[in-house]
């Protein structure tokens, strides 16, 4: 057979078109798809080649976009529809999860609605809250949907064949981060992946890493590094997400005894719970096992540095990797892929070399403004107390955002560049306060008494040294107003 | 198009006799759930004698029992159906009451969020318009429906596309509790239709005649090619929205009496003669009890099949 290398994207757009070709019931429908061909370029060069009634441009509307391409397949087409980003799948969610997915079930096989609903997901672009987002928890957990996440371009093509030829609604998540990063060889013509299993993407007996999307990649790239380590770990291609290959998954189990799944989907509920319950109800697991995911944040920020810090990457699937083969026994996991709270649980190091120190100055009861303007000043004097670490190193911020902790019932949020504890009046005089998870600094304001109040800095000692952290104290007392 | 009298009555006093049938079961703990036609039969029957029954589609309001009978499914069915019987047409047992729903008669699987089914409807008509045919989809929706967000997406993607639909508003002036004034600033809803440049009508929906003439100058338009149309049809809903529903707490009775002297069946009953209009009466009647007592009887939903048709092939 003859094979041409192609990247996702165009793997994704052959498969497009043969479909077009082979079966004239195969319509698209979409924002931008006609005109622009797509946002991605997915459909790129289809309106001329097919025309305006089989690549229709429609309006922004995507919950009509649903249950229009919900009645198309009931009536016998084969439609196959673009949700530009993943973000906006929410507004076609009653259609598919609601309606499409219920369709054969609620009518006893009468209806059925042969649907695919394409979308790009995924962080790593800069995109933001609304740009980033990984879905495909929401879809894996409803029955009478399938939901695909092909992670190489052979797949993107075989897999998106096989969905536009399926009976059942399917959903089809297109990482965007592979759409042209990834590319590999794909079979000219015919090219059908239907099984429904998943695909060992790499074989080894150490340990089984699942993934999907871009972040099968990372795991690929962290297998390699764990090679030259001696560790060989299998890893599987889940792509196939509803329904899951459980036979794939647990064959390759009772080899390895040894799970770690990663997903770039938020951790709490995502489909790393589900594989790892499967795996443990099966009894094949010799050690717990681990899920390296996205924090659960709130949603994916723009900058950098703070998309960076949360998109799990080959690094943190290494480490995680690591401490998985150190664990000969069933004992509760430690360190850093302790599983955690809402937040920071998987992703860093909690043991941190601190340091404190302590400044008495002249502050009145009322100071919160005071004290945010002087930290402004002593992080601009002194940037590494306000600064992250990153995988790539310790990252210095132009801007102070201050993780503002006001007592227990005010707890700090989380995601910013500096904490400050301040429980005001009812605090005590003096109290050191942790350094955040990922900053490198923290301040406490102590109670005011008789209008003297005392500063404790807490420092990271791998960011920040002794004369760094005099320095900013002496920065922040400048700052204050003399009484 | 004319409409035979006799058939529109006959249609609107079976819907009337099961629907009365279907309230005292549903209260008497004999069935799940009842959910009222009375005063809304002009409706269907009016739009269901001018669809090409078995060639056009039906996404219809779930009030429609009576062009359910107008369109071909029988009051057997139907009461299968009301029972959740193994064998009801619209659901095999896994829906409610009036959710609608028969590949056989062209009628779209209704749901139970409304009206999801209207942006199903302009699917199944855009449809037809790429496979070639001249088929018709009847989209049926309330009031309150009328209210959704995806309502506009949906007429006005047809309306783009000159589609070939009509949009019907059932119009009973209440959502459930909610009266009108609560859900649309102006009520005058087929004005509407001038934002998504196509017609828009108001019909007196208590007239079968007039509401089966408005339904078959909208079929013709639709059918020809000319896009859909928007129908504001006025009725008035005689029963409680559901089984669950008590409607004394939000309307009078007086204001029910009133409606009531306006009722469909007795305005077109004016139009035919006595004795006839008795004997159709008559044997609406026995045709209601006898679907009743036959569907009552046959066997219910059965757990062997709870785990089929989730997908094509069961996993």
């Amino acid at each position: 057979m003859t094979t041409r290398t192609l990247s996702v994207l165009e793997a994704v757009r052959e498969a497009l078109a043969e479909e077009m070709e082979r079966d004239p019931r195969v319509v698209l429908l979409g924002e931008d798809i006609g005109r622009l061909g797509g946002v991605f370029r997915a459909s790129h060069g289809l309106l001329d080649r097919f025309g305006p009634e089989r690549v229709i441009d429609t309006p922004m509307a995507e919950t009509a976009i649903a249950g229009i391409t919900m009645g198309l397949a009931m009536r016998g087409l084969r439609p196959v529809a673009e949700i530009q980003f993943a973000d906006f799948m929410h507004s076609a969610m009653d259609h598919l999860a609601g309606e499409a997915a219920k369709l054969r079930y609620r009518t006893g096989g009468d209806w059925t609605a042969p649907l695919v609903v394409r979308t790009a997901y995924g962080g790593g672009f800069r995109g933001g809250p609304y740009h980033s987002q990984s879905v495909e928890a929401f879809y894996s957990h409803v029955p009478g949907l399938k939901v695909m996440a092909p992670s190489f371009p052979d797949d993107a093509k075989g897999m998106l064949t096989a969905a536009i030829r399926d009976p059942d609604p399917v959903l089809f998540l297109e990482h965007k981060r592979t759409y042209r990063a990834i590319t590999g060889p794909v079979p000219a013509g015919e090219h059908v992946v239907a099984d429904g299993r998943l695909r060992v993407a790499r074989a080894g007996d150490a340990l089984t890493i699942v993934g999907w999307g871009m972040m099968l990649h990372e795991a690929l790239a962290a297998a390699d590094e764990l090679a030259a380590e001696g560790i060989e770990v299998e890893v599987l291609d889940l792509r196939w997400l509803l329904p899951i290959d459980r036979d794939g998954l647990l064959d390759s189990l009772r080899r390895t005894g040894r799970l770690l799944v990663v997903h770039e989907d938020t951790l709490t509920m995502g489909l790393g719970a589900e594989l790892c319950a499967l795996a443990a109800e099966a009894g094949v697991l010799s050690v717990p096992p681990v899920r390296v995911a996205m924090p659960d944040v709130g949603a994916i920020p723009v900058a950098d540095a703070m998309e960076d810090a949360l998109i799990p990457t080959r690094h943190k699937v290494v480490a995680a990797a690591r401490n998985l083969m150190e664990k000969g026994d069933s004992s509760p996991l430690r360190g850093e892929v302790r599983p955690g709270g809402p937040g920071w649980g998987t992703s860093f190091d909690t043991t941190i070399p601190e340091a404190s120190s302590v400044i008495e100055v002249t502050l009145p009861e009322v100071h919160l403004e005071l004290v945010l303007a002087a930290l402004q000043e002593a992080c601009r004097a002194v940037p590494q107390c306000n600064a992250t670490f990153t995988w790539d190193g310790i990252r210095l911020h132009d801007q102070v955002h201050v993780d503002l902790d006001l007592g227990p019932l005010s707890p700090a949020r989380g995601g910013g560049t500096f904490t400050l504890v301040d429980y005001g009046p009812g605090g005590s005089l003096l109290g050191l306060p942790a350094v955040r998870p990922g900053q490198t600094a923290a301040l406490r304001v102590g109670a005011v008494r008789e209008g003297r109040a005392y500063l404790a800095l807490a420092v990271d000692h791998r960011a920040v040294d002794g004369a760094d952290a005099g320095r900013f104290l002496q920065a922040l007392r400048q700052a204050l107003p003399e009484r | 198009m004319t409409l035979d009298l006799d058939r529109a009555y006959e249609v609107m006093a079976t819907a009337r006799q099961m629907d009365e049938r279907m309230w005292r079961l549903a209260r008497a703990g004999r069935a799940h759930f009842a959910v009222p036609c009375a005063g809304h039969e002009a409706i269907g029957a009016g739009y269901g004698l001018a669809l090409r029954a078995g060639h056009d589609f039906v996404a219809p309001h779930y009030r429609d029992l009576p062009a359910m009978l107008a369109i071909g499914l029988t009051p057997r069915e139907i009461f299968l159906h009301f029972f959740a019987k193994r064998d009801d047409p619209c659901a095999h047992g896994r829906q409610p009451y009036a959710h609608w729903g028969s590949r056989a008669h062209g009628v779209v699987s209704q749901q139970g969020p409304q009206p999801n089914h209207v942006t199903h409807g302009v699917g199944v008509a855009w449809g037809s318009r790429l496979l070639g045919t001249d088929q018709v989809t009847w989209i049926g929706f309330g009031d309150g429906g009328a209210q959704k967000g995806e309502v506009h997406e949906a007429m006005n993607i047809a309306a783009i596309h000159k589609l070939p639909c009509v949009f019907c508003v059932e119009n009973n002036f209440y959502t459930q509790s909610v009266p009108s004034r609560l859900e649309s600033a102006r009520p005058d809803l087929a004005a509407r239709a001038a934002g998504y440049g196509i017609p828009g009508e108001t019909v007196d929906a208590m007239d079968v005649r007039l509401m089966h003439d408005a339904a078959a100058r909208a079929i013709a338009r639709a059918r020809a090619g000319q896009g859909p149309t928007l129908i504001d049809a006025r009725c008035y809903r005689y029963l409680p929205n559901t089984s669950n529903d008590d409607d004394t707490r939000y309307r009078s009775r007086e204001e029910v009496e009133e409606a009531r002297r306006r009722d469909p069946l007795l305005l077109l009953r004016q139009e035919l003669d006595a004795a006839r209009a008795d004997a159709i009466d008559e044997e609406a009647m026995t045709v209601a009890a006898e679907a009743a007592e036959w569907a009552e009887a046959q066997p219910g939903g059965d757990p062997e099949e709870v785990l089929d048709h989730t997908y094509a092939q069961r996993s």
